[in-house]
């Protein structure tokens, strides 16, 4: 064996291993493990894997994880691949994919999306929205809303008019009985949103630009 | 070829039955041949509100069963002269001794001979409302002015929309003028704004429509109530006529207060 299959390279983050992605699965564990355990390392330090072309199921990257952190200095911070496969590249397109509702989502109806959501029309009580991301509704929201359904926690619901009976963000619900003030007291145009304790507050839309910036796919407006 | 009406409104008790009755007497004094449907099997009432129960022989499972043929089964109603026919729902079995295909040939069938059958929905959104849905070519939501009656109907339009027709059409039943004006009882525009489909008509609340209930005769024959006249005005725009929407407000005032009320402006 003359090719080297794991290049270690420091940088100011940590340390770098790239793995080789022709040899076979089998001989990069061996010549990992025996890498890993030359040791010479000094306190703690991060580690990130890159994998080149390799896709590896999440079984072989738990075994690669648990072989590196084996000794117990080194931590797995990120596992970085250029290449994952049909199914997952389709699911980020849908969960970063906006989709649109034309009409009115009536009592007892659900309309789910995994990513975004532009309901236009009304979302009447008891009715109800559900979307990996955010919810827009361009009429009145007097239903429930659930924003964020697999974990996002930058999800908002905005809506023209903001009267919902419950709002749930992530795994946060907010039952709207006991109303918050600026809702109480102007239900037009606002946005709700996880503040940073993680719990559901509301603002006017206006201010999404500060609180959720990292939402607009638009740079610029010139 | 007729058109199919479904009568229907989700909660129960917001006068499905009173509206399909009086609908189809006036549109038979209109001049057109109506068949009413009973479609609320093992609960049946449309007969006893139209005075027809006592002369019924055959029902609509035994049409559907073919015990009879369809005209033995029909009961004709004496007071329109040949326009007015109702079949009766069957009193002894339940919803579930009919599907929705039976229910959609036999509605088929009773189009080729009335130019409008008028199908009264049970209460629900069961076995019931699919059969009484099925054949139907267009439906009609009954609601009242209650938060209640309004939500069932939200739902019920919900599902009607994924139906393959014509978009429901709102009648809001039982209005009372007084509740209406203090703010006590929704008013007529935020139920149709909530709703957000086309309002066919209002009917005002009135105390004539139970006793005429309860004497088998409907609303309608007597001219002179307020009740009859908005079931009428909802005939003619089922026929396709414009008719403004009549003012809730009570014209039954005499004319002496009516001068008094010119006067203390």
């Amino acid at each position: 064996m003359n090719k080297q299959l794991v290049h270690i390279k420091g940088t100011k983050a940590g340390l770098v291993l790239r793995l080789d992605d022709q040899c076979a699965y089998a001989e990069l564990v061996e010549e990992l493990e025996r890498k890993v355990l030359e040791g010479g390392i000094d306190g703690k330090v991060d580690v990130q894997l890159h994998l080149g072309n390799r896709y590896l199921q999440s079984a072989q990257q738990d075994e690669l994880i648990s072989i590196v952190q084996g000794p117990g200095n080194m931590h797995v911070s990120k596992v970085h691949s250029d290449v994952i496969t049909i199914e997952e590249s389709n699911e980020k397109v849908l969960s970063e994919q906006s989709e649109t509702y034309i009409g009115i989502v009536r009592s007892g109806q659900i309309v789910k999306t995994v990513g975004d959501i532009v309901v236009i029309g009304d979302v009447n009580p008891n009715g109800r929205i559900e979307a990996g991301g955010s919810i827009y509704v361009l009429g009145n929201l007097r239903g429930i809303a659930h924003a964020g359904v697999n974990g996002n926690k930058e999800a908002i619901v905005v809506a023209s008019h903001f009267e919902p009976t419950h709002v749930l963000i992530d795994d946060q619900i907010e039952v709207m009985s006991n109303e918050q003030t600026i809702v109480k007291e102007n239900a037009e145009q606002l946005f709700a949103y996880l503040n940073r304790d993680g719990i559901i507050s509301y603002e006017r839309v206006q201010e999404v630009r500060k609180i959720r910036p990292l939402l607009s796919t638009i740079k610029g407006g010139s | 070829m007729g058109v199919a009406i479904v009568i229907t409104s989700g909660k129960g008790g917001v006068g499905k039955t009173t509206t399909t009755a009086n609908l189809g007497t006036a549109l038979a004094l209109q001049g057109k041949k109506v068949c009413l449907v009973d479609t609320d099997i093992g609960l049946r009432n449309l007969d006893l509100v139209l005075g027809l129960d006592n002369r019924i022989i055959y029902d609509l499972v035994d049409v559907v069963e073919g015990r009879c043929k369809i005209h033995q089964a029909l009961v004709k109603d004496k007071r329109v002269d040949e326009k007015l026919f109702l079949l009766p729902a069957a009193q002894t079995t339940d919803k579930n001794a009919v599907n929705p295909e039976q229910m959609k040939s036999l509605v088929e069938e009773l189009k080729r001979e009335y130019d409008y059958v008028l199908i009264d929905c049970p209460a629900g959104i069961e076995q019931g409302y699919k059969n009484a849905v099925a054949g139907a070519d267009r439906a009609i939501v009954v609601t009242t002015p209650e938060i209640s009656a309004v939500r069932d109907a939200d739902r019920i339009i919900g599902l009607l929309e994924q139906e393959e027709m014509e978009p429901p059409k709102l009648i809001i039943n039982r209005i009372r003028k007084d509740l209406m004006n203090n703010g006590d009882a929704l008013d007529i525009n935020e139920i149709t704004t909530h709703l957000s489909i086309d309002l066919l008509g209002i009917v005002v609340d009135s105390e004539d429509v139970i006793s005429s209930s309860n004497k088998g005769e409907p609303i309608v024959m007597d001219p002179n109530s307020k009740a009859s006249l908005g079931y009428r005005n909802i005939a003619r725009r089922i026929l396709g006529e414009s008719v403004p929407l009549m003012s809730i407000e009570d014209s039954s005032k005499g004319m002496f207060k009516k001068l008094i009320s010119i006067f203390s402006k």
